[in-house]
């Protein structure tokens, strides 16, 4: 099989997935308690308009016809109407989705970019003293509470030496005009970087701690294999040996726990978005329940689920292309 | 993560996949037992460390669980304060002793200061430890006996039981957790019983994969056979033989998630879902501290740290319990 079909392969076997996941949403969401209508018309409202509204909104009907419905829509790309909003589902997640998409990749550009030297130097080095800070850093990083690293970050960085923004996020394909104090798109991503800069390391800690830690036990591994061992006989300089012998093997391990972390950094998303007042997918979804806004919780919870379920596949496409040994499921 | 010299290993590329043989095989066995793991444990620093953590959080999470449901908290009373009732003479927001802010100088009645409403803040971090130590173990404990079962059976039936029950809680596992416990919680319910099923819920697929994978790998081994032509049943076989053979990678597994729970429940208790004010949570804590980062800084950093304590407490345990059972660590 050909990587193109093995990539259409895994996107096929992520439907099931898809659909479960949009069943659950719905019955979870059909169990909140409370009433929406309720709580958008108030306490008393006239017995027609409570009818109206649920006409409008498809609650009249039976919960599974609703949920067949609802099935079907998503298929087409329909997310339904939000009731508290009253505007289309998928066009408020469409503004929010790209927020915490940039929040997630920059975090995990900063987790890589950080780990894999400092997993590299823990191997190379292993038991002396650089190995043992770098072994503590990651304990302390894989320990810690993403929303808390986003409060010191905010105490330390924002508000007592002021280097940093303490809130809110600007999109660096934001118009100029839009943004205070930048008259050109230069300056514009400037202030972007400058806002994200906390956010990415606050979601992005727990990330380059594990990432540092798989990167660091991998390369020692692959620093004992038989090729190494072979590459000194040679006479091949150490640092060639770590460089290009040793690294290339040690980076699939690695690519797994990305894959991994992803579930664990979008749930970090909600939380770094509240702590930095950022509005993203994690405060709609919060705002969503607040509101009982149920279409919007299923259409939230339903992308989460989806960014999941793609960033999955495209770590397991990479790990396919770059281990030469996988042979996309054949016998 | 054992910071000291416990990790040479043997011949990392004899070990492959487990599957050692003849002679090899009896040696490895009487390495990974349950006895034999707990001996090396204690004779590795860092693990002895977690172990002290552990302990002394368990302790403090007992007395206060004591305190709480059997004495109201009495003791709190006698030698301190309520952590939970407001006190007579309001001294809002001090900082801890030894620093000054706004609101005044800090006294050695409150070492750690107070809170947004005079409370004794080094009470509150105490006593909230009762909260998150029992999400912690009651979530790792519901996750565990459901993913023990789930996985047993799968692996040792196959088919298609197995697909059925590998597809669905693949299927859970695709939402992102922290957002599939926020819709669960708010379909169910928003206080503590909750937090602890819906992280439990999270923490299944973790153990089904583990005990799947085991359980696939011990079908086939001549003593279960035996068993099997004995004619033991099956579910005897499961519970007497798979399971109890599972054990030690499964303690080292829950030992890491108690950690994970404490952090995920902390989001959570950050976020409104979980412990409701004014019982004494580290994440709910958290959560009022950001009204008041500026003025009184110090508020947000000790609930923080006992997060930090307790979970690495918790995570060099269970580093240290796998360097005890990894048959090619050598000591």
């Amino acid at each position: 099989m050909s990587l193109l079909r093995y990539t259409l392969w895994r996107l096929a076997q992520a439907i099931p997935v898809l659909i479960g996941i949009v069943t659950i949403t719905f019955f979870l969401a059909n169990q909140i308690p409370g009433d929406p209508v309720e709580i958008m018309l108030g306490p008393t409202p006239a017995q027609e308009q409570v009818e109206a509204i649920r006409a409008r909104y498809g609650l009249d009907r039976p919960i599974h016809v609703r949920y067949l419905t609802y099935l079907s829509g998503v298929a087409t790309g329909d997310l339904g109407l939000s009731i508290y909003y009253d505007r289309p589902v998928l066009e408020m997640i469409l503004l929010r989705l790209p927020v915490t998409l940039l929040l997630m990749l920059s975090a995990f550009a900063f987790a890589i970019v950080t780990a894999i030297p400092l997993g590299v130097l823990s191997a190379k080095r292993r038991n002396e003293p650089a190995d043992h800070v770098s072994r503590i850093v990651s304990l302390i990083g894989v320990s810690t509470p993403s929303f808390w690293i986003g409060l010191v970050l905010i105490i330390v960085f924002a508000f007592h030496l002021g280097w940093f923004p303490a809130r809110g996020l600007i999109l660096p394909w934001a118009d100029p005009a839009d943004v205070r104090g930048a008259a050109t798109r230069l300056e514009v991503i400037r202030q972007s970087a400058h806002h994200l800069f906390l956010p990415m390391i606050s979601l992005g800690t727990l990330q380059m701690a594990q990432i540092t830690r798989i990167e660091r036990s991998s390369m020692v591994d692959s620093l004992q294999g038989e090729y190494v061992t072979l590459a000194r006989a040679y006479g091949v300089p150490e640092s060639t040996i770590v460089r290009k012998h040793a690294f290339q093997v040690a980076q699939l391990p690695v690519i797994t726990i990305i894959g991994l972390g992803l579930s664990t950094a979008l749930g970090g998303a909600v939380l770094t978005e509240t702590v930095f007042e950022i509005q993203g997918m994690g405060r709609l979804i919060i705002t969503a329940i607040n509101n009982q806004d149920y279409e919007l919780i299923m259409g939230t919870t339903l992308v989460f689920g989806f960014v999941y379920v793609i960033g999955v596949i495209i770590t397991d496409v990479t790990y396919s292309y770059l281990d030469p040994r996988v042979t996309y499921g054949d016998d | 993560m054992a910071i000291n010299d416990t990790t040479d290993i043997d011949d990392a590329t004899d070990v492959g996949d487990g599957s050692a043989d003849g002679d090899d095989a009896d040696e490895i066995e009487s390495r990974v037992g349950l006895r034999y793991t707990l001996k090396q444990v204690r004779h590795d620093t860092t693990a002895r460390i977690g172990i002290y953590i552990v302990g002394f959080m368990t302790f403090v999470a007992a007395f206060a669980a004591v305190d709480y449901y059997l004495l109201d908290y009495a003791i709190a009373e006698a030698v301190w304060y309520n952590p939970e009732t407001d006190p007579d003479r309001v001294e809002r927001l001090l900082p801890p002793i030894g620093m000054e802010n706004q609101f005044g100088r800090g006294v050695l009645e409150h070492p750690l200061g107070t809170d947004h409403r005079g409370r004794d803040l080094l009470g509150r971090v105490v006593y909230g430890t009762r909260v998150a130590m029992t999400v912690g173990f009651m979530a790792t404990t519901i996750g565990l006996t459901g993913g023990t079962l789930i996985g047993a059976v799968s692996g040792y039936y196959g088919g298609w039981i197995d697909d059925v029950l590998q597809r669905a809680t693949e299927t859970v596992y695709a939402i992102p957790f922290l957002v599939l416990v926020i819709a669960f919680m708010t379909a169910f319910g928003r206080d503590l019983r909750f937090a602890m099923i819906g992280v439990g819920i999270t923490a299944i697929p973790v153990f089904n994969r583990l005990i799947r994978s085991r359980v696939v790998s011990i079908r086939e081994e001549d003593y279960i056979e035996a068993a099997r032509a004995a004619g033991v049943k099956d579910r005897n076989i499961i519970l007497r033989h798979v399971i109890p053979n599972s054990f030690a990678p499964v303690l080292v597994q829950a030992t890491l998630q108690v950690g994970v729970s404490i952090l995920i429940v902390a989001g959570l208790s950050f976020l409104g879902f979980g412990a409701q004010p004014p019982t004494p949570s580290w994440g709910q804590m958290l959560s009022v501290s950001r009204g008041y980062m500026l003025p009184a800084p110090t508020f947000s950093v000790f609930p923080g740290i006992a997060i930090l304590i307790t979970v690495i407490g918790f995570n060099i345990l269970g580093d240290g319990l796998q360097d005890a059972l990894d048959p090619r660590i050598n000591n």
